[in-house]
């Protein structure tokens, strides 16, 4: 029986607010849940939702009211959230720390408090950065500063860890590929579910639906309307694509400063008729659009990531975008037609797409299904949960960074115990930090010391035994073996957890 | 020694009432009685002390009046407060109090003093003894058909008490709700009271911790409304 550990999420970023780091934690933590394992989430304080809560799931929330801490001007950010931070993981029994997103300040501040305590860490980071403005270059100390001591990172993609390890100046072992995961029931394609569940094709592939030579071709574009995202790139684009091909029309979604610059775009070019502006929608509504178009344009010009793109696939769409980022990786070469981040690329590379469709070259209405044999948030949970095996020592170093990393042990493994593990020891973190820069090691160092005074005085003025501890939500019961789970809840065995849980419910046995 | 942390008495009359006391106070045996009354004797030392020293300072008449009433004032203080004089009473002890040994001592101590502060530490001095509380109680009367009875700790620096009485029809649920407070997350008792905003908080004082609120919501709801089969209309989460 592999070992369940109790796992606390730490980011800026949640619901209620939308975004995809905000729904990568809620379904990596859902499947951590299924597979056993005890989750809670930390997050700040939004309008109208503070305090304690739980999901409809039993995912328990903590908005923090941070805020009301920061009106104590003198007190120090960095250790401001310390004292509530100790209270929640210590009442929770928490082992692991799993920080996300590398703008939260509330995850790197946990991922240092956590170290102080000698809890074990995770981070993942969803984002690329630069390495050349000032604002990047302060982001990137930060970083480095917060990932000194980290146990193990974890990137959404190959090009994301290849930024991170130079960001943060780490050991590329330490840092994993865990890809995200999109929930494929949500984004099937028109017609599929009636034609599937009807069960008329008996396991065969659903047939081809080819499209005329004078059939509309619709092509749909969903971002945040931003530099990044590619915006200027789209606006060039898009009068020239619409006089190369007649029969095409463009479907636009999202919102952002840019928005101007695409409706002047139309108005010049007179064509109203032809690009429809959606303003922004929500994500339950993205399917809804993705399924009215036959492509997917993504000019993005920097992406970690690219949920969409997979979201666009399991819809049934081909695929145009830009070569940047983790893009290239995200989807087989079948799906998608590459462009370089040029107007005259993109132009082309739709161009492309659209004699492939009109040629009926490209089987979209297969993507759906191979989509969902790639990712899943099930996998997804499985490879973070090796990661914990890894850095709480429940494999070997050698399994957990490979043999040959583990033989030549002494060269790499300078800050790390024995073990294979980092050592907890505060002259050992010290080293760790002082590595950071001439000035900036010192003064991380200062920062770790005051750290750990603090934790301290915590052990003094608000002694552990004073803290009472939370019942446990049932935890599910784990298959052993498989990637699945049963869903039913486990019956715990210990009597006062169960009333204790009972108490939680609402349920009150006579 | 003298208080423990918050522990919980259940008293039930009668099968369908149960008082719910929560109290710093430790059980009472002879030692911490003997302790107590020494306390209280210490109290009684310290107020009378702050009077008197008010007394020396403002009240206090000439030397020569004072030399006056002395001659004049030879029927026992007992007398006095016998026949109700009671201004009369009080004044002729602290005459009395004063010409004493102790009184002179204290009138000496205080005599370098300015004014101001003479009258701010003792009128400080008097204000405590009088309001101190050394044990917190907090309790909760629960009447099956009737409804509850809380009693809390209030005022500024929780020396007064306030009692409320939320009907039955009114209570909508009691549960146990987690929230952040200063640095910590607690747990506490709630009532959900009909058309009310905000929810009443029970034991709001003293804040018991989560072995003691679970007792106590179990109890409450099983002499509140027992016979519904331990409902599940309330969630508990909040």
């Amino acid at each position: 029986m592999a070992p369940t550990y109790n796992i606390a999420m730490v980011s800026d970023f949640f619901f209620p607010q939308p975004g995809g780091v905000e729904s990568h934690i809620y379904q990596l933590s859902t499947k951590l849940r299924d597979r056993g394992h005890k989750v809670i989430i930390i997050t700040h304080a939004y309008k109208g939702r503070t305090g304690v809560r739980y999901l409809t799931n039993g995912l328990k929330v903590y908005h923090v009211p941070f805020f009301v801490l920061y009106r104590s001007a003198s007190f120090p950010t960095v250790f401001s959230f310390f004292p509530i931070f100790r209270n929640i993981v210590l009442r929770e029994r928490i082992d692991i720390v799993h920080g996300h997103a590398s703008l939260s300040s509330l995850c790197h501040e946990a991922i240092l408090h956590a170290r102080t305590m000698g809890l074990r860490t995770v981070y993942t980071d969803h984002s690329l950065f630069g390495f050349a403005d000032a604002a990047s270059i302060f982001a990137n100390k930060i970083l480095k500063f917060s990932l000194s001591d980290v146990d193990h990172v974890i990137c959404v993609s190959h090009t994301c860890k290849e930024n991170t390890v130079l960001r943060a100046s780490l050991d590329p072992l330490m840092v994993s590929v865990i890809p995200n995961a999109v929930v494929a029931e949500n984004f099937k394609p028109l017609d599929y579910a009636a034609e599937v569940s009807a069960g008329s094709f008996r396991g065969h592939p659903p047939p081809a639906r080819p499209l005329g030579p004078h059939d509309m071709i619709t092509i749909v574009v969903i971002s945040r309307l931003f530099y990044n995202k590619g915006t200027d790139l789209l606006t060039a684009a898009i009068p020239r694509i619409l006089e190369n091909h007649p029969q095409t029309r463009f479907i636009i979604a999202g919102d952002g400063p840019k928005a101007i610059d695409l409706e002047q775009m139309i108005e010049q070019n007179v064509l109203q008729d032809r690009v429809e502006m959606l303003g922004p929608i929500r994500h339950e509504e993205v399917r809804d659009v993705m399924v009215r178009g036959h492509i997917y344009l993504h000019p993005s010009l920097t992406e970690a990531f690219g949920t969409v793109i997979v979201e666009a696939a399991s819809c049934g769409l081909y695929v145009v975008c830009t070569q940047v980022g983790g893009i290239p990786e995200v989807l087989p070469s079948h799906m998608t037609v590459f462009a370089k981040p040029e107007e005259d690329d993109l132009v082309a590379a739709t161009g492309k797409a659209i004699a492939a469709l009109r040629g009926n070259k490209v089987r979209t209405e297969l993507f759906h299904e191979q989509v969902k044999s790639m990712y899943s948030w099930t996998n997804v949970a499985m490879r973070t949960e090796r990661v914990y095996n890894g850095i709480s020592g429940a494999i070997s170093e050698a399994e957990f960074y490979g043999y040959d990393a583990a033989n030549v042990a002494g060269s790499w493994s300078a800050t790390r115990g024995r073990s294979g593990v980092q050592s907890f020891a505060l002259i050992d973190r010290l080293k760790r930090y002082y590595g950071c820069g001439i000035w900036a090691g010192k003064l991380f160092c200062l920062c770790v010391i005051v750290d750990y005074l603090i934790f301290l005085a915590l052990e003094l003025l608000f002694p552990r035994d004073k803290i009472d501890i939370c019942p446990d939500w049932p935890r599910k019961e784990r298959k052993v073996d498989g990637e699945g789970c049963r869903v039913k809840a486990g019956r715990q065995q210990g009597d006062n957890e169960r009333r204790a849980m009972d108490s939680l419910d609402g349920h009150w046995d006579p | 020694m003298l208080t423990t942390a918050p522990h919980l008495y259940i008293r039930r009359p009668s099968p369908t009432t149960a008082e719910f006391t929560v109290t710093t106070c430790p059980p009472l045996t002879v030692p911490l009685r003997l302790l107590l009354l020494t306390l209280h004797l210490a109290r009684i030392l310290l107020f009378s002390a702050a009077v008197l020293a008010l007394y020396a300072r403002f009240l206090e008449p000439s030397q020569h009046s004072h030399q006056h009433h002395h001659h004049h004032n030879n029927n026992p203080i007992i007398s006095l407060f016998l026949a109700g004089n009671i201004p009369q009473f009080l004044t002729t002890l602290l005459q009395t109090a004063h010409r004493s040994q102790p009184g002179t001592l204290l009138a000496q101590l205080t005599a370098p003093l300015p004014d101001w502060a003479v009258a701010l530490a003792s009128l400080g001095v008097a204000y405590a003894t009088v309001c101190f509380r050394l044990h917190r109680t907090e309790s909760v009367l629960v009447l099956r058909g009737l409804g509850i009875q809380t009693c809390t700790i209030s005022g500024k620096w929780g020396w007064g008490t306030q009692t409320r009485f939320i009907p039955t029809e009114q209570i909508r649920d009691v549960l146990i709700n987690e929230a952040f407070r200063g640095f910590e997350v607690r747990y506490y008792l709630i009532v959900v009271v009909e058309g009310e905003e905000d929810v009443v908080v029970l034991f709001p004082g003293l804040l018991p911790r989560r072995r003691i609120v679970e007792a106590v919501w179990r109890g409450v709801r099983g002499c509140l409304f027992e016979g519904d089969g331990g409902g599940g209309e309330g969630d508990g989460k909040g």
